[in-house]
């Protein structure tokens, strides 16, 4: 199976399954509501009254410095709370991903909300071992291998003369960080279709199985990963372009930017989804 | 005779000559008749491989009080980078939110040493020459202010001469002077005396992290030596240029009149331009009469004159040299026409070279910019540090405060006037947000702010720490410095502005820059002038706004309206008999005023009440009174005032119709108000921007999320 051919199939696979990606939706939606209700309250008392309310921005300094000095004190508490809420997401997400790489690895199976969770409970402990066990990957990749990249470019941005060198030493580091992430994140993505397709129960097992795979065919095998991640990169891109156009003030033109961020939140979802189909077919259509 | 041998006795016999040649050729540097009672003359050469000045330095000064002088303080600025006992060093190593990179790394130390000191006659001072600590023992260690025993004590009007010479390190750039490889910035450098002060003797303070400088307005001549290929900038203008192929080096002579400091800047990279601001092509004769009437002068007298512009920018930010003139020339334009006539024939720009952190720094004629290879055209960088650079040569230059004792007077002048320049020139400006170098406006639309925004930000969160008007070191923190005398200082200046209106704030700017030009004005020059031009005695918004610490806070509590009813309820004695109003007799009554013909039932009528509140300490003095508009339903407004001494005040209103809102200084001139959120009241609850922020917010927190759950 080609690179293109692994994302066309992922892509139709994600489209016969659409419910999946509303179950992630509703939750991120659910929670987001939830981390941002308190913050809501105060707005509203603050601003509910206020003829500040009737034009205060999104980014209005007046109002933001205005609430830095009366809650100022409370940010301790505020990074704390948003700290907690994201280790919860993400110990949520690590749950759902069961029922994602499960549900779209059964061609056959439904989407309901049952078998769905049947799968995020299945598997969700042998996911957590995956992540703890990615996190030597991570190691590897953020600490040794970018932190020697910095000291061999450390020399030429020391030196420089201009901005310039730093300026593209930078970014190419920054760069390199990304796809040794995007690379790392797949090799998780592979061993969790692995524990999935193979039935394994064993993480390391599946690690390997994992492994294997990708020795055979790593480049190609990022290639359809990369890709995806282009079409996202894509897809947010034509977001913001088509956001610019629901400026206008009104109510319609209001309702129009809402519902438009909705649809991009429910793609990401969506493409989430793809990630997975997409590598799921490729991971079966070369058995190693 | 060996002709190396040769070569090198005539090498030698013009070194010396070179040595001599200051006292040869400057026999008797006299004060400028008319001009200031200081004057020096000065020859520095840079040995750009040693990263070393090596100086001789003749200085003129006429005692200009009553008193009579024994003695002279010298500041050695470059001496709060030669350790760590300095005052500059101690203070930013004590800091603890901006503390990082503050002490240069080993062997990067800069110093100065006064090598020899002598009155023109030829007497030896220096075995007087001590170093004082004019801010008190806690500075102990520092050595940037020296004092000099003279051996006759100066009489009023009497001069003295005297002659030094120096050598000084140039340090690792630190507080924006030093080097960076092959580039310098040397500001700061030379001795220099501390400006004497009729009945306080010598006012020069040590070099402290969060204060800038302090000095009298002198005469200078300097010759610069450098190597051939070094580009030089300097403060004035250049008067003489001496190349000596013998030796590859070459001086470049720069005088200037008039101003009370010198500065320069040496780099082989430099590209070097010159462009003339010509007044008539940017000032339309409308604009001219147009000022000239709003400041009450005659037309010639806001005429403005022709200036060079020079700029020495590094060439990699050379697609930006037009960016750089357009904001000058603006900045030209409008502090001259606003203030009065730039008074001198040059200005320099410098784009300071690559990590010298010389930028955004002022000098007398010359000041620093900066900028990236990659500007946004959006945000107003380098536009911005241009407009407020240019501006110090009008707050610091030529009005000369004392940066040390009230860098509100000089900081928070230039910022107001910098707000308002780029606001006139430029419009709002989007926020300056870079990410791996790249400016984010290229990719997100970020919001334009006014600097007035951003400086009311800053401004409010700082007032609980310290009164603006504190000496620079004696500041709570760097953050509170910065933010009090800049932002806050600035935002207090627009509010006055508000306050007073037109044609009054303009003329007191005007009045107060053209009366102190040349002078060291303090605070209450500025107060006085204020009072005088504004005819109202605005004392009270100095002792309170400045002076004070406590938060200024003015609101709307309530705003309630409910119907009078046509009879009230209860027991009433009417006509010698007691009756009962009962709630039945009452509706009774209303029903048939509803019916009665002649619609009695318009004339309904509803008592509307407001609740202000004053919920911060401060409050408005003199004649000052807040004033507040009620608006209807029926889209009349009512406007009452308010002294807002107490702590609230309820206002009641007897209209037709209920009240749809209330709202203090509705006219937004009390900018310092901590909350204007709280400044209105609308009685309808949800207000649709409030959705849509909310909304945002949501999506911002929905995007948030997904990046945690993409690693999961």
């Amino acid at each position: 199976m080609s690179v293109l051919q692994a994302v066309v199939k992922g892509l139709g696979s994600a489209v016969r399954k659409p419910r999946l990606a509303v179950i992630l939706y509703v939750f991120n939606l659910g929670f987001a509501a939830a981390v941002l209700l308190p913050f809501f309250a105060v707005v509203q008392s603050e601003l509910g009254h206020s003829f500040l309310g009737s034009n205060v921005r999104p980014v209005d300094v007046m109002w933001l410095g205005e609430a830095a000095l009366k809650y100022g004190d409370a940010a301790p508490a505020v990074i704390g709370q948003a700290l907690a809420a994201a280790l919860l997401y993400f110990a949520l997400s690590l749950f759902l991903n069961g029922g994602v790489v499960g549900r779209l690895l059964d061609r056959e199976g439904r989407t309901t909300l049952e078998p769905f969770f049947a799968d995020c409970g299945r598997y969700f402990w042998r996911f957590v071992r995956i992540f703890l066990v990615s996190l030597v990957f991570h190691v590897l990749a953020f600490a040794a291998v970018l932190n020697l990249l910095s000291a061999l470019i450390r020399p030429a941005t020391e030196s420089a003369v201009t901005e310039w060198p730093r300026l593209i030493l930078s970014n190419l580091h920054f760069l390199i960080a990304l796809l040794l992430l995007s690379a790392v994140r797949m090799i998780v993505d592979y061993a969790r279709i692995a524990v999935v397709a193979d039935a394994e129960a064993k993480v390391l097992r599946a690690l390997r199985h994992a492994l294997k795979f990708l020795g055979k065919r790593f480049f190609r095998a990022w290639a359809v990963y990369l890709l995806l991640a282009l079409l996202t990169v894509a897809g947010t891109a034509v977001f913001y372009v088509v956001l610019g156009r629901f400026a206008a003030p009104g109510v319609a033109g209001v309702a129009a930017g809402l519902a438009w961020m909705q649809a991009y939140v429910l793609f990401r979802a969506w493409m989430r989804t793809v990630f997975v189909a997409a590598q799921a077919e490729y991971y079966r259509a070369h058995p190693y | 005779m060996n002709i190396r041998k040769c070569a090198r006795a005539v090498v030698g016999a013009s070194l010396v000559l070179l040595a001599a040649a200051p006292f040869l050729a400057a026999q008797e540097p006299l004060a400028t008749p008319g001009g200031p009672g200081l004057r020096y003359e000065i020859w520095v050469e840079l040995d750009a491989a040693g990263k070393m000045l090596h100086g001789k330095e003749e200085i003129v000064w006429t005692n200009p009080t009553r008193d009579v002088v024994p003695d002279m303080l010298l500041h050695l600025y470059w001496n709060a980078f030669k350790n760590e006992d300095s005052a500059f060093m101690r203070e930013s190593l004590a800091e603890t939110m901006f503390r990082a990179g503050a002490a240069p790394g080993d062997g990067e130390w800069g110093w100065i040493d006064l090598t020899d000191i002598r009155l023109a006659d030829g007497s030896d001072l220096k075995p007087g020459l001590q170093f004082v600590l004019p801010d008190g023992p806690e500075t102990a260690g520092d050595q940037t202010v020296a004092r000099i025993l003279l051996p006759t004590p100066v009489q009023p009007g009497e001069s003295v001469h005297l002659r030094l010479e120096f050598r000084s390190k140039v340090p690792r750039t630190v507080a924006r002077s030093g080097y960076y490889k092959n580039s310098f910035f040397i500001g700061q450098w030379f001795p220099k005396p501390g400006v004497y002060e009729e009945g306080r003797g010598w006012n020069c303070h040590a070099y402290h992290m969060n204060s800038e400088f302090f000095a009298d307005f002198a005469d200078f001549v300097v010759h610069i030596t450098v190597p051939e290929g070094f580009v030089v900038g300097a403060t004035g203008k250049r008067t003489g240029a001496q190349a000596d192929g013998s030796t590859g080096r070459k001086t470049l002579t720069f005088s200037q009149a008039m101003v009370h400091d010198f500065a320069w800047t040496a780099d082989p990279r430099y590209l070097l331009i010159e462009r003339d601001f010509i007044a008539d092509r940017e000032v339309t004769a409308q604009e001219y009469r147009e000022t000239a009437e709003l400041l009450g002068l005659p037309l010639e007298e806001v005429r403005l004159p022709n200036v060079k512009m020079i700029l020495l920018i590094a060439p990699e930010h050379k697609s930006q040299i037009d960016r750089h003139f357009k904001a000058l020339r603006a900045a030209i334009k409008y502090y001259g026409l606003w203030y009065g006539p730039y008074p001198y024939e040059t200005v320099t720009m410098v784009d300071p070279p690559y990590r010298t952190g010389s930028g955004g720094m002022e000098y007398p004629t010359l000041f620093t910019a900066g900028t990236s290879v990659l500007a946004s055209r959006k945000a107003l960088s380098p536009e911005g540090v241009i407009v407020h650079e240019f501006g110090h040569g009008y707050w610091y230059g030529l009005v000369a405060t004392n940066e040390f004792e009230a860098a509100w007077l000089d900081e928070g002048f230039n910022t107001y006037s910098t707000g308002q320049v780029l606001a006139r020139a430029y419009g709002a400006g989007a926020l300056p947000l870079r990410f791996k170098g790249f400016p984010l406006d290229w990719f997100l639309r970020l919001p334009r702010v006014f600097d007035f925004e951003t400086d009311r930000a800053a401004a409010i969160n700082v007032v609980r720490y310290d009164p603006v008007t504190a000496w620079s070191w004696k500041f709570y923190d760097q953050v509170s410095y910065a933010a009090n005398v800049y932002m806050r200082a600035a935002t207090l200046l627009r509010t006055l502005e508000a306050y007073l209106g037109e044609p009054a704030w303009p003329r007191i700017m005007r009045t107060y820059h053209t009366r102190f030009r040349f002078r060291h004005p303090t605070k209450d020059d500025f107060i006085g002038v204020v009072n005088e031009v504004s005819g109202r005695d605005m004392t009270w918004f100095f002792d309170t706004f400045f002076e004070g610490t406590e938060t200024f806070d003015y609101g709307v509590a309530s705003v309630s309206s409910v119907k009078v009813p046509a009879r009230r309820r209860g027991v009433y004695d009417l006509d010698g008999s007691r009756e009962e109003w009962t709630r039945k007799k009452a509706a009774e009554f209303e029903a048939a005023r509803a019916k009665a013909p002649g619609g009695e039932a318009g004339k309904d009528a509803y008592l509307t009440t407001v609740v202000l509140r004053r919920y911060g300490e401060a409050r408005l003095g003199g004649d000052a009174s807040v004033r507040v508009l009620a608006r209807f339903e029926d889209g009349s407004t009512e406007t009452r005032t308010w002294d807002g001494q107490a702590r609230w005040a309820r206002l009641e209103f007897l209209k037709p119709v209920k009240a749809e809102s209330a709202q203090v200084d509705p006219e937004g001139v009390w900018l310092i108000d901590a909350n204007l959120a709280n400044n209105s009241r609308g009685v309808d609850g949800l207000r649709r921007s409030v959705v849509k922020l909310m909304s945002q917010a949501l999506f911002t927190v929905q995007c948030l999320l997904h990046f945690v759950g993409s690693w999961s």
